[in-house]
């Protein structure tokens, strides 16, 4: 489950899933919703690799990807077909649509960033520069 | 007297001039310098109920900081830094953070003056609004005439890339930041800017038709070629997904690297390593770079506007149209005050250097350099110069714009995009907008009162207004 919070000039992204994978699946779909827009082509997949410092850097640095491939390629995600995750490492085929995503995501920051236990599951929170 | 004003957020906040506010180094263990705030009562109460005050605190913590944190009076909360921030960095070893200058590096303005006036354009506005619309394009196509530019030409040179003559001399910088080093910026920044020199972009950034309706300050008026009636086009834009990659880059590998340089800060965003350092060192380079892209991306914006003026208005019109100065509005710069050599970052704040300086043109040297504010979308902006205060209160700097108060979503709640394009029509307001969203995003009420900000920095002393800009026409990506 995700939700976006009010934060005066950006985009906040709050997420609470019951694992690590599905954190990063939430994300990936509540990116899509801001980025998607009616103008879409053919069904295609992206192979993503990202390495980062620390589970929660590779939330962000997995959403940076994202945003990469929406302005370079014009590729919009719409769900992950395989996640492999180990430490703060993964590996991802993500199924999407090429087209003319809307280029409100500027970047992803790491501030306030959060990814941990909260409950039997986990939280997340992302900020998008918009 | 200093009278100390309790809000919810703050309250070590003394009032020290008549229209600015302290938070004393002693608020915080981790402070190095006192956080600084130019506003009145009102503008202050907007600015507690957000997180930038905190931000600003945070940002007075960062290593090599001089003199004090400062913000503008339309600061808002941001991301690490707040944006209408401005810090001052002690060289060779004060930091630089990538944060502090924000994703979109050199986001700036740029605003061109017609030989016509409002009266003189009439009808023809409407014309005029449409061809800028066709003729500036919103993202990259292979249709625009910079696609195939080439992009290290663009990144070393800036605007002397692409254009010549009155419009390099009168941009800050010439257009080009020294230092600029293609190699320093990523390949997959370059793969995002490829293509995109020339274009908008979208969000908050437009093209505005105006009309000069007040002139405050008529010899700087004159100085600058601008008269009562006189049309005006504001461009806002800045370096596209290329600044914006540098910046992740830059924030990822200094996230990174914090740990050897001994450096813990209170928010990851501010991200920073020594100005003197490998990092440091690539991360300028990178920034110059992607200044030096924005710098062309306007002026690759002006030259569409003038094709647009040309086809609305004739040749004759376009080859009349003058730039009167372009403006940075996020970046870090190297300059000198009282002989110390500091790096200063502006994120969401504008350079304002006063009567004299040698940075500025020649021409303008009498008065001082041309500072523009946008408003928020439909409203008045100003066109300031700057004043002495600048230089021995806020590093050389004012404000530079309206400031967000509500955020985006908050603001498509209370207006749909459909009905502010009505409202602003029926304002005689020509718009043109693909997006009824990204429209109701930007509406007015979002922002602060630009009319209160300006008033800040004059009563500050940071500058002076010359002229008011009304709106006849928005084009919007």
């Amino acid at each position: 489950m995700y939700r976006f919070l009010d934060h005066t000039g950006e985009l906040a992204l709050e997420i609470e899933a019951g694992s690590p994978e599905e954190v990063l699946a939430q994300a990936l779909e509540a990116l899509a919703e801001v980025i998607r827009t009616d103008d879409l082509g053919a069904p295609t997949t992206r192979e993503v690799e990202v390495e980062s410092s620390d589970r929660e850097t590779l939330l962000a640095d997995w959403l940076s990807e994202l945003v990469f491939l929406a302005d370079t390629e014009g590729f919009v995600p719409e769900r992950v077909c395989s996640l492999e995750l180990a430490d703060a490492k993964l590996r991802a085929t993500v199924e999407g649509r090429l087209g003319r995503p809307s280029p409100l995501v500027k970047a992803v920051t790491y501030h306030g960033l959060e990814l941990g236990r909260k409950g039997d599951g986990y939280y997340a929170r992302v900020v998008f520069d918009v | 007297m200093a009278t100390t004003l309790v809000s919810s957020s703050m309250s070590e906040l003394v009032q020290i001039e008549e229209v600015l506010w302290e938070i004393p180094a002693s608020a915080r263990p981790d402070m190095r310098v006192p956080a600084r705030v130019f506003a009145d009562r009102e503008l202050l109460e907007a600015i507690a109920r957000d997180e930038s005050l905190v931000q600003l605190q945070n940002v007075a913590t960062l290593p090599g900081v001089v003199g004090a944190a400062l913000a503008m009076p339309d600061i808002h909360q941001g991301y690490g830094f707040p944006v209408g921030g401005v810090a001052a960095m002690e060289l060779p070893d004060g930091v630089v953070s990538p944060g502090g200058v924000g994703y979109d590096i050199n986001c700036g303005v740029r605003l061109l003056a017609l030989p016509v006036s409002e009266p003189e354009l009439g009808a023809r506005r409407e014309a005029l609004v449409h061809e800028i619309s066709r003729t500036v394009p919103a993202g990259a196509g292979k249709e625009s005439p910079l696609f195939h530019v080439d992009l290290d030409r663009v990144l070393r040179e800036g605007s002397q890339a692409i254009g010549s003559g009155e419009d390099i001399e009168r941009t800050e910088s010439r257009g080009c930041l020294p230092g600029a080093d293609p190699a320093a910026v990523s390949e997959r920044a370059k793969a995002r800017g490829r293509g995109q020199v020339g274009t908008m972009g979208s969000g908050n950034h437009f093209v505005e038709v105006q009309y000069v309706d007040r002139v405050f300050d008529s010899e700087a008026a004159r100085v600058f070629g601008l008269a009562e009636k006189q049309v005006t086009v504001l461009i806002h834009s800045g370096s596209r997904g290329l600044g914006h990659q540098v910046c992740t880059d830059y924030v990822r590998r200094m996230d990174a690297a914090m740990q050897r340089h001994g450096i813990r800060l209170p928010d990851r965003q501010l991200a920073c390593a020594p100005a003197s350092s490998p990092e440091g060192q690539s991360y300028l380079a990178a920034m110059a770079a992607a200044a030096n892209f924005a710098w062309a991306n306007r002026q690759g914006i002006a030259d569409a506007v003038r094709r647009a003026v040309a086809r609305a208005l004739g040749a004759s019109v376009a080859r009349g149209t003058r730039q009167v100065y372009d403006v940075a509005h996020n970046v870090a710069k190297v300059e000198e005050y009282d002989g110390r050599r500091v790096l200063v970052h502006r994120k969401g704040a504008t350079r304002a250097f006063p009567a004299g300086s040698t940075d500025i043109p020649e021409e303008y040297r009498p008065v001082g350099q041309p500072v523009f504010i946008p408003g928020s979308m439909g409203t008045a902006s100003y066109v300031l110069v700057g004043a002495p205060g600048s230089m021995v209160k806020s590093f050389g700097t004012t404000c530079h714009g309206a400031g967000r108060m509500l955020s985006r979503t908050a603001a498509r709640k209370r207006i749909g995009g459909n009905e502010l394009r009505r409202e602003l029509e029926a304002r005689g307001i020509v718009v043109r907008c693909p997006s009824p969203r990204g429209l109701a995003e930007e509406a007015p009420f979002a922002y602060k009162d630009v009319e209160r900000v300006v008033d800040v920095v004059e009563r500050a002393g940071l500058a002076r207004r010359v002229a008011r800009l009304v709106p006849i026409g928005v084009v919007k990506g």
